[in-house]
């Protein structure tokens, strides 16, 4: 008989984080309760634009209890920075507090803290702000109007980027196309929504000279980094902690003004400050996403070839730069990604990012890619359509099927599924497009089916960041694994676990290498005293690189207990195999050791040692991303129905071929493949953040911003292909995005195949349903 | 989101209550299920100085009182899908229940809260105009019953003076044969109507002798159409000519537009919503 380790990767292992999750015993950030503590209520801006006459606080004169107030006027020059330093960007600053001038209903004008968090709130209440309104930049139309002036002093437009992409000879596809089709789509605004809203502690403590601070943060060293540069603090004197975390989402995968702004307040009060952040504020005033407009024109040839790709991209951003991700995040991010899964060599963008006075716009699942495949995707069909081809054998006729494959831009694709997704999804849904087919003949009834193909870039490094100079400037992770004397394990892990299940998946991870049960690593995160520096979770990164960063951690710790365990069987090193907490002897495996033996051994009773061997077992591993990430894919399908006369329209179905490569755990892939699919299915169908035409926010609670909830959701069907890529440990691809990107366009494709009109923007709520439906109706 | 400072005060009896209520005026506000009122603090829309929690009063009745069916005000809103009484007089009533939020909400909210928050696109509002309900208000200086079509003056204004509270809500019983529908349709499950119609259709054999017919979502108020419930008397159930009845419904109503729906389409599920529901009012009542 032989030795070999039952694999820990691959395994469906419940997740360790869910019994402290479910119960009770999670602590999030309004869990952190200190004494003393002063609560933070903000006055924020009511006006979408104005000049700030006054802030006058004296109604707290006689308010009868101790308040603190603070402005634009006491922070000095402390702000949020977000610059990308090249000729097309404007620059801009956010000022903790605003000076001068507000930029959005919501921004922060004074902090005003109390001894209690309801007080707090009463006496914000009592300060009033004078402005003098200045015109606003509304929409992208008015930004685009010179006549508007730009919300920043000294710009030249109200463009925070304008830049252009380009690859191959894009006259030549013009010139030798048979079909040119152009088409506008649009995605609304939206609200990410965690469900824990964002929230700060910070404690400055004398003795010891060190700054602590809790915030519900996807990045925690980043947080640090940034507080130490703004405040002029020593890195090495504060500690960003991440407690449990509801959600994130990208949406607080970004440094914050409150975060730095909180710890400057409690190294001024000399009191713990603390701010959690209400629903209202959340919604109106964190973080918006999407909002994008593109056109797109493509060249097809007689045959149904696509042949290049011209883009005009534009995104309103909001008022200001966000950190780390800036305002060129989200408009270059849909240039760069809107080729696709398609052979092409002929492309050029235009993107751009409009200033306008609403809430800045960041990262949130998928960033700008639900977005760009919602145009791909829909422009697939339209094309298909008007070329009388069969939606799925258009893509099929298209897609890149030889790896690796060099993108027009230069991005190369390594190995994907993207013919056999396509394939499989034709295969699963065969029943549901011939009804759909039968369908046509009914005016009131209709059904349909929509696909959504795409490609994610993940795991970006390093390169990547440097290309475009966004200021998050790299991308690797770290994990450093130590072995106890009693053979269990603590990783400190560089991303912070909220939601993605990383406590369960990088255990499976180290296990598989260390040759011990999962169950017996503790897998710590989100505390930059107990993690080395990394950038965080955000960018489908923690499977392939945090995975891969554990992986190779944990495999020096590996090669030093077989170095020990051969030593004291007397055996050869490579003749040692790991598993089940014991070191055998792999072809002989009466022959073992217990690995917590060769830890004691390791840490304690070092005099056994063999010769020169340095006592400890303990490893730290960085791991950038591959030069151009690692390229993930899948196939989104929806099946609709669809009432005419009402516009309702039910979900029946929702299909997901997906490829991440090594799958590390197929519960968690498919959690956050659900996860995703159901923000998506918001975007497509609910989510809206509306203002009016004094950029006054209309849908500010949940009663107005709605949510898809379980009764509008149908049961996901995850299918996998697993190819794994060279280019990470494992072979494992980011997923965590995915979910998000697909369902816009393959619910759009559904509604367009369904009512056989084209769809050109979300969100597809009953009212539009029924719009697009008038010529069923004999309306139009 | 935390609401301002208020006092809290529970009543034991209906004078207690009304006590109370009276010596507050303007800033006193009865507490039911909570469900609209609490969060309205927390959003600081509501700023009560005085609560006069009335979940301890013996509001709780549905029962027969001469010619009409009392419903006390703090009977629940889930309360109706068992009550027999509801399902043998007031089938609209009983389907329109079905519309009301979700199984907490249910649980929670009361008649006398939801007629008194008078949301525009609420079920029990309707159901009280679309049946000629008489509201009961009790004050300190005694009790009067207002016509539910006199009682709601605009979205979330009501009849109701300071210091008076709801005690009940009288339904006339039907004097003959009736059969009733209620549909609405919302963006999800459990949402706030984007328009509802309410049917109740009298009749003698196959022929409709009287009709009521309610819109919700529409107005600022619930509407009912004389000229739509006039058309319907004298036609039979067979043939209640429901799309024609739809079509008057919709070109009747100027329904209000905005971001969640355009006037347009809510016109539109007026008329296909009327359609319907008359259709399945009379398809029930000659099964
Ligand atoms: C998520 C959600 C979804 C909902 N969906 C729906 C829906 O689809 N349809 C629907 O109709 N409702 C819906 N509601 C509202 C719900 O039905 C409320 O319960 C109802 O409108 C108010 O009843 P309440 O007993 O909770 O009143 P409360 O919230 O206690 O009070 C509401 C108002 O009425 C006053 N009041 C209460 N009782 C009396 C009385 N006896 N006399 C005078 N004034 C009184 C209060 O002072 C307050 O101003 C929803 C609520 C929520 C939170």
């Amino acid at each position: 008989m032989k030795a070999e380790n039952p694999r820990q990767i691959g395994a469906r292992v419940q997740r360790f984080e869910d019994t402290r999750l479910l119960s009770g015993a999670a602590r999030y950030i309004d869990d952190i309760r200190l004494p003393n503590t002063l609560h933070l209520s903000f006055v924020r801006a009511q006006v979408a634009h104005g000049r700030i006459l006054e802030i006058d606080t004296f109604g707290l004169e006689d308010i009868g209890y101790p308040t603190w107030v603070f402005t634009g006027e006491d922070i000095g020059n402390l702000s949020m920075k977000a610059h990308q330093d090249y000729p097309e960007m404007q620059y801009s600053e956010q000022p903790l507090l605003a000076r001068d001038v507000v930029r959005f209903v919501g921004e922060p004008v004074a902090a005003v803290l109390a001894e209690d968090p309801y007080r707090a709130e009463d006496a914000a209440e009592l300060v009033f702000v004078d402005y003098d309104p200045l015109p606003v930049v509304g929409t992208m139309d008015q930004a685009r109007d010179a006549s508007i002036p730009p919300i920043f002093e000294g710009w030249k437009n109200s463009m925070f980027v304008e830049r252009q992409m380009k690859g191959g000879d894009l006259e030549a596809a013009r010139a030798q196309a048979a079909h040119v089709i152009r088409r506008t789509y649009r995605n609304q605004r939206q609200a990410g929504v965690p469900m824990e809203c964002r929230g700060v502690v910070a404690h400055y403590t004398p003795g010891d000279r060190m700054l602590t601070v809790w915030s519900s943060t996807q990045m925690p060293h980043l947080v640090r980094t940034y507080i130490a540069e703004e405040l002029d603090l020593p890195e090495a004197r504060i500690r960003v902690i991440a407690p449990d975390v509801g959600g994130g989402f990208g949406i607080k995968g970004q440094v914050f003004g409150e975060e730095v702004l909180v710890a400057w307040l409690a190294i001024k009060t000399g009191r713990p400050v603390k701010w959690i952040e209400d629903r209202r504020e959340h919604l109106v005033a964190s973080l918006h996403a999407r909002d994008h407009e593109h056109t797109l024109e493509a060249y097809v040839s007689d045959d149904g070839r696509l042949l290049g790709l011209w883009a005009d991209i534009s995104v309103d951003v909001g008022a200001y730069s966000t950190f780390p991700f800036t305002a060129a995040g989200d408009p270059g991010m849909a240039a760069k990604v809107m080729p696709g899964p398609y052979d092409f060599q002929a492309y050029e963008a235009t993107f751009r990012g409009f200033a306008t006075n609403k809430c800045p716009i960041g990262t949130y699942r998928g960033v700008a890619r639900p977005s760009a495949v919602f145009s791909q995707e829909r422009l697939m069909d339209d094309i298909a359509r008007e070329i009388g081809m069969d939606p799925i054998a258009f893509r099929l006729r298209n897609v890149i099927r030889e790896f690796p494959y060099k993108n027009v831009l230069g991005f190369t694709y390594d190995p994907g599924s993207y013919a056999e997704s396509l394939e499989k999804i034709r295969d699963v849904l065969a029943d549901d497009i011939a009804a759909a087919e039968a369908s046509k003949s009914s005016a009131t009834t209709r059904t349909g089916v929509g696909i959504a193909c795409f490609v994610e870039q993940t795991a970006h490094g390093t390169p990547d960041f440097t290309r475009r100079r966004v200021p998050i400037e790299t991308g690797y992770i770290s994990a450093r694994v130590e072995m106890q004397p009693d053979g269990t394990v603590v990783i400190g892990l560089g991303l912070q676990s909220h939601g993605q299940g990383l406590e369960t998946t990088m255990a499976q991870v180290a296990a598989d290498a260390l040759g011990v049960l999962p169950e017996t690593i503790f897998v710590r995160h989100g505390d930059t005293l107990t993690s080395p520096y990394s950038m965080g979770t955000w960018g489908s990164r923690g499977g392939p690189l945090g995975g891969g960063a554990v992986h190779m951690a944990s495999m020096q710790i590996a090669e030093k207990l077989k170095v020990l365990a051969a030593h004291e069987m007397q055996a050869d090193k490579d003749a040692i195999t790991l598993y089940g907490g014991r070191a055998y002897v792999t072809d002989n495996p009466d022959r073992f050791v217990e690995i917590r033996t060769l830890a004691r051994h390791a840490l304690r009773n070092v005099e056994n040692l063999p010769e020169g061997m340095i006592p400890g077992l303990e490893a730290e591993f960085s791991l950038d991303g591959p030069r151009d990430g690692t390229y993930a894919n899948a196939v989104h399908a929806a099946v609709v129905e669809i009432d005419v006369p009402t516009g309702k329209m039910k979900l029946k179905r929702f299909v997901v071929v997906e490829d991440c490569g090594t799958i590390l755990n197929p519960l968690v892939v498919d959690g956050q493949v659900r996860g995703g699919v159901v923000q998506g299915i918001g975007s497509a169908l609910f989510e809206h953040f509306v203002y009016d035409a004094e950029c006054q926010p209309l849908t500010t609670s949940f009663a107005d911003y709605l949510m898809p909830q379980a009764p509008e959701i149908p049961d996901i069907e995850v299918h996998h292909i697993e190819t794994p890529t060279p280019l990470t440990p494992l072979g494992a691809k980011g997923l965590g995005e995915g979910g998000a990107i697909g369902p816009a366009a393959a619910i759009a494709n559904a509604v367009s195949n369904a009512l056989d009109v084209e769809v050109s923007e979300t969100p597809l709520k009953a009212s539009a349903i029924w719009h697009l439906s008038a010529h069923l109706r004999g309306e139009a | 989101m935390r609401p301002s400072a208020f006092d809290y005060h529970k009543a034991s009896t209906l004078d207690q209550a009304l006590a109370l209520l009276a010596e507050f005026g303007d800033d006193g506000r009865p507490l039911a299920g909570g469900q609209s009122l609490v969060p309205m603090m927390n959003l600081r829309l509501a700023r009560p100085r005085h609560l006069v929690d009335i979940n301890a009063l013996p509001l709780d009745a549905i029962e027969i009182r001469g010619d009409a069916l009392h419903i006390g005000a703090l009977v629940r809103h889930e309360r109706y899908f068992t009550d027999p009484l509801i399902a043998e007089h007031f089938p609209a009533f009983l389907e329109a229940v079905h519309w009301i939020g979700h199984p907490t909400i249910r649980r929670h909210g009361t008649m006398g809260g939801s007629v008194s928050h008078a949301d525009p696109t609420a079920e029990l509002p309707s159901v009280c105009v679309l049946h000629d309900a008489l509201i009961v208000a009790a004050s300190a200086s005694g009790e009067r019953r207002i016509p539910a079509t006199e009682f709601f003056l605009n979205a979330y204004v009501t009849a109701l003076e300071p210091g008076e509270m709801v005690t009940a809500v009288e339904f006339p019983l039907p004097s003959g044969p009736t059969s009733g529908a209620f549909m609405e349709l919302g963006e999800r499950v459990g949402d706030f109507a984007i328009a509802g119609i309410g049917v109740v259709l009298g009749h003698d054999g196959n022929t409709i002798t009287s009709a009521r017919i309610v819109c919700s979502g529409a107005r600022l108020v619930p509407v009912r159409s004389a000229d739509v419930e006039a058309f319907l008397v004298g036609r039979t159930l067979a043939d209640p000519g429901a799309q024609e009845a739809g079509r008057i419904f919709s070109a009747a109503i100027d329904p209000v537009g905005d971001h969640a729906a355009s006037a347009a389409y809510r016109k539109g599920l007026i008329k296909e919503l009327t359609r319907r529901c008359i259709a399945h009012a009379a398809g029930k009542a000659s099964a």
